[in-house]
């Protein structure tokens, strides 16, 4: 069974102390994902409310060095979200962020993270039903992959 | 004379077509008003959820140019608004314009949509071709431009509970009708066009049976916006449909209802749903019913093959006699003839591809405007004036003049623009604003000073976040000196107040948190500007699209991530720079490379807007392929046209044509190229057209040709038959010679119309003379299918071959023999032929590999120019100031021709008419003691902005140079330097660090906020 | 209304003794229908003793939203009592009253309860008589209906559910709460509305929302799909569909793909827009 996601709001009032508020950052290009994440908000479209957005121009813009940061400044989990391979703005920035973000994978691996942590997904101007299910679909991963392993320190 | 012109331009429309006309004309120099009959512009482009033959988002790759057309300062847009009267002539029209009231006052209504959330009137929208509901208050859909609602007075029953609702008072009931008086000195009308009303076809029980519906409906039921957010459901019962039947030429090709043209777009458009359909949901099954498959356009072969081969869509060549359905299931039998033979077969869902039709006011414009329509009630052009209607001073673009889609459109669009400029090209400049604002403080080696200013938006942010603890939040966050909180901070008065701020608490940075900086940031900046501060001094923390709206359940959540995102900002804010953006110098002529209809086009409409144009022809004449055009199946003469262009070109003391020339180099970039020919010649110029033509293939070794005189090419023949050398009793002709083949996978377009042209010739010549097609599919769209059927009528006898089993030829005692197997009967047809003639496909030039790395451009597999964008920038290349028109893009009529040459000049116009360029403010740059000359990021660079070159310090050392003419500021290329040397102004990596150590540092104020 | 609930759940303790007696709960305003009752005991006028009444200012203060979740709660009957038209202690409140009675009328008829069952009558503090009249023919018409359907049955109490959930929306409440003046005061384009047109409108307007409603409490903790909502709630699948589009618009229900070709929905029990 593959159940739309759907996001209403955290049980249990505005979170206690006891459950896990993942800590997400999310890089969305200003074209494609990011009038993507404001059209779930037009569309009134519910999600949980622990990520951050960061929005750069392009998804190529995302330096390998900024997903470090961020996991060395304890983030739980890393969202780029781009253009869809054809639509970049940029003609072709977004092929560049797949290839880069595939090595980043196997680079956090390398540092002790599971590389579902940090995720790349296409979210189109016109999906922001997309935005949101995405939203709900890496918070609940990582939710489930619980607090980020790294305690501070090189 | 000159003064009697009037330097601005009304665009009638507001679709994709006239957004383009518009945004051309207001980039080169003329006010436009644009008129649209909706309260929203955006047309049908809008309402599709994707676009072939890339797959592209319609509303991700239209959405800026929506945005960029409500906010230009010369564009004034006129929405719900009809043209009533048109006096005055050519260079000083006198229109009349009445604009519905919105019952809504736009300078007030913020686009929050509190007001449609309560009004309790339901009705169905028409964006989701009634597949959705919306309110008596509305917006056409939600990224609409202008973002102002309207009440329905249809529906609305006058409750009141709208103005209860709003906040801004916006809601204004007793708003008149206005009318306007406007003058313009040229009109493009560009309403677009109808889809056919599916009832008229009664046999296909459109209207009657649920699961039958549209095309167009089809389309918002793939959309992830439409009713069903993208899952593709049956209307009856909300199952997904398994097997889904596209019905073709709906209202197209149909003289039992009155539209005998073929309308163009459908077998695309089909294809596309199908794939996408499948792309939805896998056990989706499509099958597609049709007569011709007409995937005529650039790549659109490709797209058809892929469609079969790849998703495995099924193609029926057959016309669907009748639908009929199960009432117990809902599902349709469809009866229909293959091979011959009566079928029947049942589906799950029927999608009707309708045709295009003149749009319902189409004769109200005619009267109005005093123009022509033409026998199917389109707007009447000419083959050499496609843009022109037959009132002088009134152009025409896109689907009102004939069916077509959305490259061809915009070409259209940009071309009516720049004859529309001509026409006005005297009185340009007058009547365009030119923004004043004081001068820059600087702020150099200033501590940061923050204001932050709070947004309730109306209770869209204030119902969820706490917008006063947001506020004195933003008080304990380092450098801030002043938070406020606004009810409204988009208002007028609020403007005021931050520039009041500004100026009390010498500010200088400033921090909004409201909406989204996608629609609002150019607001702000622009405020910001006016109290003395750079623009980039400015950021933007987005607590309403992407918080309170997403987290309506959640306030103390979203309380907390509004104060993040807040403090994000603030901390990006503190390392603000202000940014310059860099003027650059234009050289205002152009360079126009080939000397045929397109660059003889091209060249003569920018000599009269008055630039220079330097027209290099490689042969010895200009003219280029036209002249072995003969004669065209309009009637019209190719070779008069050529040669009074001609003259008119070399007689244009704007124009310098270079004769037996070849480019030997072209360098520079946007409003500075530098170009030397072969001969030794320089000339420096602004902006650069390739119009270097195309030409036909020499099918050498294939049927023949080559070995027998008699076996030649189409326009080899039609040079000997207009010279009156072919005589004979019995032609054959064989289409698709070197077209949709493996080496050469898409149509060459022109050729199936240039058959029939050729066909009637002859046997209007000698009626008894025998005469064969043996085609694959006609292609004779548009109204070009009226001389298919001519032909027909004179008795040319079709003959479709399957595309495995090609006709053989042979030569038997120096007579020709053909034999083909006629694929509707499964016969044999031998044929005995005096001239064989091979519709050859056309290629590109030669010097197209030459050429394309001269100017950076990039070519299709086949060779052909590849534009910016295939559907939205069909004349540009990503290289700015470089244009493209003719058969160097792809195989095209003459009148697509002209059209595309028109775009090309309106477009390097926008370069040209300026003296000075601004570039973008946000751009890459290089910090020279750090970069090592690698060179990594050059190929990275989609624009060809950067460039290895010796350091001018050491020229021994390489350095890299950012070229800031053609950086758009993507960003791509910072991420690639391995050495730290490149960045980008506005998005350093010291401010996006800023924003993650913030963001993820948690909530730490300085100094304990009492909750 | 406390007071009300508790009177249908004695009723319900007596139920369990055996033979049924209709439990029929009566509003009365306090100026006129209340003194009209009083009066009629002071003239010893008898009346059967299934109802419950209960003492509210003015008739108005009756929403719909009370009647029907009295009858979620298995009331037989529901009587109502206030002044003549023209004759409120507060001007114009039984206007308002006729008009939140029909709507109730509307949602009860909708949800399959005969609206008989709910009656409004004017009784005028000197009308002792009439009021004993009133309850006594009342409690007997109920009687011959029988008990309420929605103790015993499952889909019955749904559809009550239902119809109590459409009456809180902002939808209905505001078209049956500006109707009355829509009718007779004239709208912001200060023209008056026909009365038959715009119960019209309303009527379209109740059903959309109780079917709505319905949808929410049948597909609430269980997933069901298009054609089986149609065939419990008896409307056509299409219509269904319709429905889903809006309640998916509005985050109120989401969809699961269950394997093969028919998705089903599910009710969002926490948010949405109301």
């Amino acid at each position: 069974m593959n159940s739309e996601a759907v996001h209403a709001g955290s049980h249990g009032g505005d979170g206690g102390s006891e459950h896990f508020e993942p800590k997400i950052l999310v890089f969305c290009c200003n074209w494609c994902s990011y009038a993507g994440a404001d059209l779930a908000g037009v569309s009134r479209l519910q999600m949980p409310p622990y990520f951050r957005t960061i929005r750069v121009m392009c998804s190529a813009r995302v330096d390998p060095e900024f997903v470090i940061r961020a996991f060395e400044k304890g983030a739980d989990g890393v969202l780029v979200a781009g253009c869809h391979p054809a639509d970049c703005h940029y003609i072709g920035g977004n092929y560049r962020t797949r290839r880069r973000m595939a090595l980043m994978k196997m680079l956090i691996q390398q540092f002790g993270f599971d590389p579902d942590r940090l995720r790349l997904e296409w979210v189109s101007a016109g999906e922001g039903e997309k935005f949101q299910k995405t939203i709900i679909e890496f918070t609940n991963t990582v939710k489930e992959m619980g607090p980020t392993p790294y305690k501070g320190g090189v | 004379m000159a003064s009697d012109k009037i330097g601005a331009v009304m665009v009638v429309g507001g679709g994709i077509s006239g957004m383009q006309s518009a945004l051309d004309l207001a980039d080169s120099g003329y006010k436009v008003y644009l008129v649209e009959k909706q309260p929203s512009i955006g047309g049908t482009m809008a309402q599709l959820d994707k676009t072939f033959p890339t797959n592209d988002c319609a509303m991700c790759i239209m959405a800026p140019k929506l945005v960029a057309t409500g906010r230009h300062h010369n564009i004034d847009l006129i929405t719900n608004a009809e043209v009533a009267i048109v006096d005055g002539q050519a260079g000083n029209f006198s229109v009349t314009v009445k604009q519905k009231a919105f019952r809504v006052d736009p300078t007030k209504c913020t686009g929050c949509g509190s007001c449609a959330q309560k009004c309790p009137i339901e009705t169905t929208n028409e964006y989701d071709e009634n597949t959705k509901v919306r309110k008596a208050i509305y917006v056409r859909y939600p990224q609409a431009v202008p973002l102002v609602y309207s009440i329905d007075p249809d529906r609305c029953i006058g409750c009141g509970i709208c103005s209860e609702e709003c906040k801004a008072k916006a809601v204004d009931y007793d708003q008149k009708e206005k009318v306007l008086e406007i003058k313009v000195g040229s009109i493009i009308v560009s309403p677009g066009f109808d889809e056919f009303n599916a009832r008229l076809k009664t046999e296909y029980g459109y209207g009657v049976y649920k699961n039958v519906v549209t095309s167009i409906e089809f389309e918002r039921i793939l959309s992830a916006t439409g009713p069903y957010m993208g899952t593709v459901l049956r209307p009856s019962d909300g199952d997904i449909p398994e097997k889904v039947a596209f019905i073709q030429c709906v209202g197209s090709r149909d003289e039992h209802c009155g539209n005998e043209y073929c309308s163009s777009v459908c077998c695309m458009y089909s294809t596309k749903e199908a794939i996408i359909a499948k792309e939805h949901g896998g056990n989706i099954k499509p099958s597609i019913f049709y007569m011709d498959m007409r995937a005529f356009g650039k790549e659109f072969d490709e797209y058809y093959n892929r469609a079969q081969n790849e998703y495995g869509i099924r193609y029926v060549r057959s016309r669907v006699a009748a639908v009929s359905e199960d009432p117990r299931t809902n599902n349709l039998k469809i009866r229909f003839v293959e091979n011959g033979e009566p079928k029947e077969e049942e589906f799950n869902m029927v999608v009707l591809a309708v045709g295009l039709r003149p749009p319902a006011d189409n004769e109200n414009l005619s009267r109005i405007m005093k123009f022509k329509l033409n026998e199917d009630g389109f707007a009447q052009t000419g083959v050499f004036t496609p843009v022109e209607t037959s009132r002088p001073g009134v152009f025409v673009s896109g689907a009102f003049s004939a069916p077509k889609d959305i490259p061809m459109t915009v070409a259209e669009a940009s071309g009516a623009a720049a004859k529309a400029g001509t026409e006005v090209a005297t009185a340009r400049n007058t009547l365009v604003t030119k923004k004043e604002y004081p001068k820059e403080t600087n702020v150099e080696g200033q501590e940061p000073r923050i204001g932050v200013f709070v947004c309730h938006c109306g209770i869209n942010i204030g119902g969820v976040v706490n917008v006063p603890e947001v506020m004195e939040y933003a008080k304990s966050l380092p450098n801030v000196v002043v938070s406020e909180q606004n009810l409204y901070t988009c208002s007028q008065d609020t403007q005021e107040k931050i520039k009041e701020k500004i100026k009390e608490h010498k500010l200088n940075r400033v921090v909004v948190a409201s909406c989204t900086p996608r629609t609002h940031e150019p607001l702000f900046q622009n405020t910001i500007r006016e109290a003395g501060l750079n623009a980039y001094l400015f950021e933007m923390a987005n607590i309403r699209d992407q918080c309170s709206w997403i987290h309506m359940h959640e306030p103390k959540a979203a309380t907390k991530k509004a104060k993040d995102l807040v403090r994000m900002a603030v901390a990006k804010s503190r390392l603000l720079e202000p940014l310059e953006s860099l003027t650059l110098n234009v050289n205002q002529s152009a360079l126009v490379v080939g000397g045929g209809v397109s660059g003889m086009t091209a060249a003569l409409e920018l000599a009269k807007q008055g630039f220079k144009v330097h027209l290099v022809e490689r042969e010895k004449q200009l003219g280029g392929n036209a002249l072995k055009l003969h004669f065209l199946p309009s009637g019209d003469d190719p070779v008069a046209f050529v040669k009074q262009l001609d003259k008119q070109v070399t007689s244009n003391p704007n124009i310098t044509v270079y004769m037996n020339a070849k480019i030997k180099n072209i360098d520079g970039y946007v409003g500075n190229f530098k170009t030397t020919l072969e001969s030794g010649e320089q000339m420096e110029h602004g902006a650069v057209i390739l119009a270097i033509g195309g030409e036909e293939y020499k099918p050498v070794g294939e049927y023949l040709y080559g070995k027998n005189k008699n076996v030649m090419t189409l326009l080899e023949f039609k040079d000997k038959l207009s010279k009156g050398e072919a005589k004979g009793n019995e032609y054959v002709f064989i289409q698709c010679v070197g077209s949709r083949e493996d080496k050469h996978p898409n149509c060459s377009r022109v050729c199936c119309t240039g058959t029939m042209s050729a066909a009637k010739k002859i046997k209007e010549k000698d009626p008894n003379a025998k005469v064969w097609v043996l085609y694959r599919d006609i292609r004779t769209y548009g109204f070009r299918e009226k001389y298919y059927k001519e032909a027909s009528q004179a008795g040319v006898k079709f003959v479709r071959f399957e595309d495995k089993e090609k006709p053989k030829v042979e030569e038997k005692a120096g007579k020709l023999e053909v034999s083909v197997k006629d694929e509707d009967t499964g016969k044999n047809i031998e044929m005995k032929p005096d001239y064989l003639v091979l519709a050859a496909g056309t290629r590109p030039q030669e010097d197209a590999g030459k050429l394309a790395p001269m100017c950076k451009v990039p070519q299709t597999k086949e060779g052909f120019f590849l534009e910016a964008h295939m559907k939205l920038r069909p004349v540009d290349f990503a290289t700015e100031g470089i244009y493209l028109a003719g058969l160097a893009h792809g195989p095209k009529f003459l009148d697509e021709s002209i059209a595309q040459a028109l775009a090309a000049s309106a477009r390097a116009v926008t370069v040209l008419s300026k003296k000075t360029l601004e570039a973008e403010g946000i751009v890459a740059s290089i910090d020279e003691t750090l970069c090592d000359g690698c060179g990594m990021c050059v190929p990275v660079c989609e624009y060809k902005a950067l460039e290895v070159v010796a350091d001018k310090k050491d020229p021994k050392k390489k350095i890299v140079e950012v070229n800031v003419g053609l950086c758009k500021g993507c960003g791509a290329c910072v991420g690639t330097c391995p050495a730290g040397a490149l960045t980008q102004k506005g998005y350093k990596d010291t401010q996006i660090y800023a924003m993650i150590d913030a963001a993820l540092e948690g909530d730490k104020p300085k100094q304990e906020v009492k909750e | 209304m406390a007071e009300a609930q508790h009177a249908i759940s004695e009723a319900k303790h007596d139920e369990k003794a055996g033979s049924w007696e209709p439990k029929i709960v009566g509003f009365l305003c306090n100026w006129c229908s209340y003194a009209g009752a009083d009066l009629c005991g002071v003239s010893r006028y008898q009346y059967p003793t299934n109802i419950r009444t209960v003492r509210v200012m003015c008739s108005t203060r009756i929403s719909p939203h009370i009647v029907l979740d009295l009858f979620k709660a298995g009331a037989d009957g529901i009587l109502l009592g206030g002044c003549h038209i023209g004759d409120c202690h507060y001007i114009s409140g039984n206007f308002y009253t006729e008009k939140r009675v029909r709507l109730m009328k509307k949602l009860l008829e909708d949800a399959g309860v005969d609206p008989s069952r709910l009656r409004l009558e004017w009784v005028s503090a000197s009308e002792g008589e009439k009021f004993s009249k009133v309850v006594t023919e009342f409690t007997d018409h109920v009687r011959k209906l029988g008990p309420s359907a929605v103790k015993k049955q499952e889909a019955a109490k749904a559809k009550v559910m239902a119809a109590d959930d459409a009456s809180v929306t902002f939808r209905l409440r505001a078209l049956v709460g500006k109707e009355y003046n829509l009718e007779t005061k004239g709208n912001v384009y200060k023209n008056t509305l026909d009365k038959a047109e715009l119960e019209k409108l309303i009527d379209v307007a109740t059903m959309d929302e109780f079917e709505r409603s319905l949808i929410l409490v049948l597909a609430k903790g269980k997933s069901r799909s298009v054609k089986e909502l149609g065939s419990i709630m008896e409307v056509p699948t299409d219509k269904v569909l319709r429905h889903i589009v809006v309640l998916r618009q509005k985050n109120l229900i989401s969809m699961e793909h269950p394997e093969g070709f028919t998705p089903t929905y599910r009710t969002i029990e926490i948010g949405g827009e109301q």
